[in-house]
């Protein structure tokens, strides 16, 4: 029988997440500048 | 000759020791000597005060820059690339006299250039872009300086086959720290090539031996020299975040491995981020840039994140090893803050990846560049990483320095609780209140942001400048943090009592047992 196993380290890997959501905030908060040079001429 | 420390066991070489010691204190006085320069530089960034003229700005900015970055970071690394190779390997220091010759190369090349920008034969700023032209002991200082770092570098290498070949400290691979640290060095060679390469035709195009360079010559080649210097920084910053997190709670990686793994991807990969500093220059190509930055960048930016979720894992896995902390979180309340290398750790870890890591990749990319590019978000990028990351991580390790290789009892250790906390915050402050000063379009390394005199008008928005006068606010209480660190150390190697034994050592250091990641 496979045994769940129980993570060791839950609070790490949601600091993660949250590292990650910010990352994404602040990159798409220029997302003009970024769709400028691709869509725009 | 050897001792053996008491605390941690390892037998420490006298003369690694002292050369670890005089690195250690010169760099402390680099600190003091651009800290001071950072109060002026601020207080004239602040418009309401506007402190200094024009000609003293300038001077300001560049002793500012170049104390901080290179002198006060570089001596201490030297210091740190002594103490990961003779004093964790328990290894007798690779060629002693050749080190004492690297520090006085070091020091009489600082000593050089800090009189040529103090005199105002080199107010060039930290890049001396050309046609900036300085005093040729500008240059020859920087130079002396670099041959010196470079020889620090080779008697570190040398230090390690010495342990290699000796087995001082057992068989395999050398311990996480040393790694880190061997990452550092081999980026420092690197980068010291490219100074090599620009400093030397610059001397001597100052002497007037050769008539002209190419400006977009010299900031391509500077900057494999600027950034990567700045890698160095990281890479050893890493390192001293494995041994803080070792060191107060006992935390060892979850999987050693990818950390080793991760490490490889700064000498690989970060020469070529250097290209995120040419973005708007017109001699190299859009696809040049946006395969440099928008790709390789990444692996680099890569690596330090794993790095951050490893120690952070690390530091929990420890802790609840220990019983510490049920909930998802208990563990992160219920740390060691009142050690100031826990709370230096942890808030160099946040300042790093927050406040400059995220916004270093995205002003790196080369769209958004066009808009941040010599405008203040840029400092406000690069103060999150070097100053709020690296200056504070080499802060909190010297908390342990100072009782295990100067062997004195931490000087007013309240004071030194927050110490960290002071410093760290405020850094936040000035590192988020230029970058959001920054966006409203107002440029850095400029004098006079109101243009006055000029036959136009110009009002910023009102709201950009009271971002930067929240940045001086900020900035006083990062330089009390600052000042009380320099008191601190100060006193301590002076006047401070003598370590005997164990229970001595101020703040705790976690067990041997525990602490696997460098011995």
């Amino acid at each position: 029988m496979e045994m769940e196993r129980e993570a060791e380290t839950p609070g790490a890997f949601v600091l993660a997440l949250i590292f990650l959501i910010v990352f994404i905030i602040a990159y798409s908060g220029n997302w003009k500048y970024l769709a400028g040079t691709w869509w725009v001429r | 000759m050897f001792r053996t420390c008491p605390v941690t066991g390892f037998k420490v070489d006298s003369q690694a020791e002292g050369l670890i010691r005089a690195n250690a204190v010169v760099a402390v006085v680099c600190l003091l000597i651009g800290g001071i320069f950072a109060l002026l530089v601020a207080l004239t960034r602040w418009p309401a005060i506007h402190l200094l003229g024009n000609e003293w700005y300038y001077r300001a900015l560049t002793a500012h820059a170049i104390n901080m970055l290179f002198f006060w970071i570089v001596f201490f690394e030297v210091a740190g690339l002594y103490f990961g190779s003779a004093v964790v390997l328990s290894a007798p220091l690779a060629w002693p006299r050749l080190a004492w010759l690297a520090f006085i190369l070091m020091v009489g090349g600082a000593a050089l250039t800090d009189l040529m920008i103090f005199t105002g034969q080199g107010t060039v700023l930290m890049t001396s872009y050309y046609p900036l032209k300085a005093s040729p002991f500008f240059y020859l200082g920087i130079i002396l300086f670099a041959v010196g770092a470079l020889i620090a570098c080779a008697v570190f290498f040398a230090t390690l086959v010495v342990a290699k070949r000796e087995k001082t400290y057992g068989e395999g691979s050398y311990p996480l720290f040393t790694f880190g640290l061997a990452a550092a060095a081999i980026i420092a060679v690197l980068t010291l090539a490219h100074g090599a390469i620009i400093y030397i035709p610059t001397f001597l195009w100052s002497l007037g031996l050769i008539p002209k360079l190419d400006a977009a010559m010299y900031r391509l080649i500077w900057w494999g020299f600027g950034h990567s210097s700045q890698q160095i920084n990281v890479s050893a910053m890493v390192a001293v975040w494995y041994a803080l997190a070792s060191l107060t709670v006992g935390a060892k990686p979850v999987n050693e491995k990818i950390c080793r793994t991760a490490f490889y991807f700064y000498p690989l990969f970060i020469l070529i981020a250097s290209a995120h500093h040419l973005q708007v220059d017109p001699g190299v190509s859009s696809a040049w840039k946006i395969w440099n930055t928008g790709y390789f960048m990444h692996l680099a930016v890569l690596a330090s994140m794993i790095h951050a979720m490893a120690i952070t894992a690390a530091v929990e896995k420890a802790q609840r090893a220990k019983g510490v902390g049920r909930g998802l979180f208990d563990w992160l309340a219920r740390a060691p803050w009142g050690n100031p290398a826990f709370s230096g750790l942890f808030l160099s870890m946040v300042g790093f990846g927050f406040f400059g890591g995220i916004t270093g990749v995205t002003y790196g990319t080369e769209q958004i560049n066009i808009v941040a590019h010599n405008t203040y978000r840029i400092p406000g990028h690069f103060h999150g990483t070097v100053v709020a990351g690296t200056s504070l991580a080499f802060m909190a390790i010297t908390y342990y320095v100072l009782p295990l290789i100067f062997r004195r009892q931490v000087a007013f250790p309240s004071l030194a609780r927050i110490q960290p906390w002071l410093f760290g915050l405020g850094m936040y402050g000035v590192a988020g209140f230029l970058m959001l000063a920054g966006s409203y379009g107002i440029p850095r390394r400029h004098w006079d942001i109101t243009f006055t005199g000029a036959p136009f008008a110009f009002e910023w928005d009102p709201a950009g400048i009271t971002m930067l006068s929240l940045m001086g606010l900020s900035a006083l209480l990062a330089i009390l943090g600052g000042a009380l660190f320099v008191l601190i150390a100060v006193v301590t190697v002076f006047f401070g009592k003598r370590v005997e034994k164990t229970e001595d050592v101020t703040f705790p250091v976690s067990a041997p047992a525990e602490r696997t990641v460098y011995a």
